[in-house]
């Protein structure tokens, strides 16, 4: 049995003014395997990052289910950790601290806090930097003290939700690397969200197209690009195939949208 | 593999200045002022352009600032003072700070309290003082009622705010690592309110201190404002002017004070 | 339908009530013998009081004497906090020189300077708008200044892109930018011009509603003392909340640095 279950999932919200109920996904089922690496791609509005904060236990389902390890989710647990889009690291607290905070709340018991934390900031090379507050560091050096807290509780399943998305191109693009060269040494079953196809072909091992209106999954497109990967790939013929078929999707979805803005 | 950003300094390392034993241009065009207001202040009633008993001097002043610290019994009269002041600011801080909290952690509880707390924070609470003198006396319990009064609600408004505007993404980040609702409140809404309470307390000096001196002008015995309302009415300017300065430097010591923490804790915050 | 109106408005609801209830806990405490009506009066009394006040006219001139000296001071203080706050704000070097100047005045509490006003202006109206004057200068003066300080940059460097001149810039960029910050330092200074008046009402005056305190206060008479303090409030409430909403209706010129 695979390690994520995700049945005949949808999530309705009410709007708060006019109390009209909006449907953000729908219909949705998707299995993801232990160790794998799944990206969510798909424009905004898709209910890609809804449906990533269920599987959080962020959001509360409305249908369906979703059960990891074949236990329902409720709620958040300890088998999962979110990295966010901004880094959300607590001003007040160093780098250490930040890692440190996950522990805390789930009252870790595997061996001392400041070890664990190291052992984390280390991993996510930020070790010179662990007494730095976050205002002190830049973007991209925030999103690693932001994984580096996920890992640090040794979850089964890390859920991604564009982490990089507030980063430049360049740092986005080390960061991806750097991304996988963790993911490789920790193996965490991974669910990735993200809005840009390059990063969503180059980190997966499965790419799940989700297109809008509501949020439902167009298509699951397998990844063979052998791993352990680097940006050479960027340039592989499979790595253009794979660019063209999710463009097609992601225009699909942009011309129906213009349509519906036509009509309105 | 690329990790050059890693390398890289960070956004705002500190660094030793020495920038002090150069003064900025601002420094000095700031002391050239003050030095250029004395010095008209100087010969402005030898001139004949003021009437000098109603101004003073600046030498003046300074020689009666020696005498007073001398012999007109200064340390009794500023014990005082500043008994009614801390007393008054003590009190405000052990009530505001927890009702603050409840306010910033009930929305029930605000609503209701909100408009009261308001309308206090707006209205002038020093004309509450003759009805004070009414209900304590003429001794200090009116005095420290009045700093309480001019206190208590900046405090109180501001420990609120920073508590109910806890940014929604820290929360959310919180609750993903399975944090319960007292570790929420202890390690993400106290720390997080910290700046705004410190704002509360340096706004709560100004009006402590207005309170303090108000109240003892208004009535009283003893203390700075009492030797402040008896050099006035006998028209001994150059003392009146030192227990002015006195009060002034002990308001703006305590507000600078307060502000360097607040920046201090304010610098965590990522812009 | 009720239960949706109050979640709508459940601050409005709350809110009234609670103060309902203000006044509902007053009364009873003095009625039940729980405080001593001397201390504090009650609601009603001070209701009636308030009639008799209101119709033998002298309401009507304790506030219309205490809003002359408040229009005073802070027409004054606008007028003087806004320009010093402009020059200070476009001119660095002036910021400079009035700084010591305006930090005194910030931490220096004014009233300590009553008897000096006294000494120079005399017992009375000239003295109250001076001292409230003085109250309200500040936040004027340094919210103007930090509006003008903080024009944007790059609508700055925009207009100078289409070849406007420093003045240019001042008048159709820094100043318009500035608006909504110098209203909150209006709103600021309403509140403290009160302040002042009324402050300086305590100590001495003929007419006002701080002398009308004071007055009642010696002869200790809670009730009518009660009638001022309760309008006083009311009037810091009401001013208030009026530059609150001019200040919202400046806010759309509210420069958005894309944050």
């Amino acid at each position: 049995m695979a390690q994520i279950e995700i049945r005949d999932l949808g999530i309705d919200y009410r709007k708060p003014k006019s109390n009209e109920v909006f449907s953000a996904v729908d219909s949705v089922d998707l299995s993801v395997e232990k160790g794998e690496f799944v990206t969510i791609v798909g424009s905004s509005g898709c209910g890609k990052s809804t449906l990533l904060m269920a599987v959080a236990g962020l959001v509360d389902l409305t249908r369906g289910s979703i059960e990891i390890d074949g236990k329902r989710v409720d709620g958040p647990g300890p088998d999962r950790a979110v990295v966010f889009q901004e880094a959300s690291l607590l001003p007040w607290r160093s780098v250490r601290g930040n890692v440190k905070f996950g522990l805390e709340m789930q009252r870790w018991s595997g061996g001392d806090l400041n070890e664990r934390a190291m052992q984390m900031i280390r991993l996510v090379g930020l070790g010179r930097f662990s007494d730095y507050h976050p205002h002190q560091l830049s973007g991209g050096m925030r999103q690693r003290v932001n994984i580096a807290r996920a890992l640090a509780v040794d979850p089964e399943v890390l859920l991604m939700d564009e982490p990089f998305g507030a980063l430049d191109a360049q740092t986005r693009e080390i960061m991806g690397t750097e991304l996988l060269r963790i993911w490789e040494r920790a193996k965490k079953t991974a669910l990735f969200v993200t809005h840009d196809i390059d990063e969503a072909i180059f980190l997966a091992d499965k790419i799940v197209v989700m297109g809008r209106n509501p949020g439902h999954i167009k298509e699951v497109i397998k990844v063979d690009l052998p791993r352990p990967r680097n940006e050479s790939i960027l340039d592989s013929d499979a790595f253009h195939e794979l660019r063209k078929r999710l463009r097609a999707h992601l225009a699909e979805d942009m011309s129906s949208m213009q349509l519906v803005q036509e009509v309105a | 593999m690329r990790s050059a950003e890693i390398t890289a300094e960070p956004a705002e390392a500190r660094q030793l200045s020495l920038s002090f034993l150069r003064p900025s241009r601002s420094a000095m065009i700031g002391t050239l002022a003050v030095l250029a207001f004395l010095v008209l202040w100087q010969i402005a009633p030898t001139m004949g352009w003021v009437n000098g008993r109603f101004t003073s001097r600046p030498t003046e002043v300074l020689l009666a600032a020696i005498d007073i610290f001398q012999n007109d019994d200064f340390l009794y009269h500023a014990r005082i003072s500043l008994t009614e002041f801390v007393a008054g600011f003590a009190l405000a801080i052990v009530v505001s700070v927890p009702l603050g909290v409840l306010l910033g952690t009930s929305k029930i509880a605000r609503h209701l309290i909100d408009p009261p707390l308001m309308a206090l924070y707006i209205a002038p609470t020093l004309v509450l003082l003759p009805i004070m003198v009414i209900w304590l006396g003429i001794d200090m319990a009116p005095k420290i009622a009045v700093v309480f009064l001019g206190a208590v609600f900046p405090i109180v408004l501001n420990t609120m705010a920073g508590m109910s505007e806890a940014d929604p993404k820290f929360l959310r980040m919180a609750r993903s690592f399975g944090a319960t609702k007292f570790d929420i409140f202890t390690r993400v809404l106290v720390p997080g309110s910290l700046p705004a309470l410190l704002t509360g307390l340096r706004l709560a000096v100004g009006r402590a201190v207005l309170g303090v001196i108000v109240g003892e002008l208004f009535v009283s015995q003893a203390g700075i404002g009492y030797q402040l309302n008896l050099y006035g009415s006998a028209m001994r300017i150059d003392r009146l002017l030192v227990y002015a300065l006195i009060v002034s430097a002990f308001g703006y010591t305590l507000t600078v004070i307060v502000r360097s923490v607040e920046n201090k804790v304010r610098d965590w915050r990522s812009k | 339908m009720i239960a949706e109106f109050f979640y709508r408005r459940q601050a409005l609801v709350l809110g009234t009530l609670s103060m309902i209830g203000i006044v509902v806990f007053w009364q009873i405490a003095v009625d039940t013998g729980f405080i001593n009506p001397f201390f504090i009066s009650t609601p009603s009394q001070v209701a009636a009081e308030f009639k008799v006040q209101f119709e033998d006219g002298s309401v009507a001139t304790n506030v219309a004497a205490t809003l002359y000296c408040f229009v005073w001071s802070l027409g004054l203080a606008a007028l003087v906090g806004t320009i010093l706050g402009m020059l200070a704000g476009w001119f660095a070097d002036v910021e400079s020189a009035l700084e010591p100047f305006i930090w005194f005045k910030y931490s220096a509490p004014t009233v300590a300077f009553y008897p000096l006003f006294v000494a120079g202006l005399g017992y009375g109206t000239p003295t109250i708008i001076a001292i409230a004057f003085l109250f309200a200068l500040t936040p004027i003066y340094a919210n103007t200044l930090s509006g003008i300080k903080n024009t944007d940059r790059d609508l700055a460097r925009a207009a100078r892109s289409f070849g406007a001149r420093p003045l240019d810039i001042f008048l159709r960029v820094a100043l318009p930018g500035s608006v909504p910050v110098m209203m909150a330092g209006l709103r600021l200074g309403v509140g403290r011009a009160l302040t002042g008046v009324v402050v300086a009402e305590l100590f001495g005056a003929n007419a006002g509603l701080g002398y009308a305190i004071t007055y009642y206060g010696q002869l200790m008479q809670t009730t009518k003392m009660m009638v001022s303090i309760v309008i006083v409030i009311a009037l810091g409430v009401l001013l208030t909340q009026i530059l609150s909403f001019l200040e919202t209706r400046t806010d759309s010129w509210r420069v958005d640095s894309g944050r």
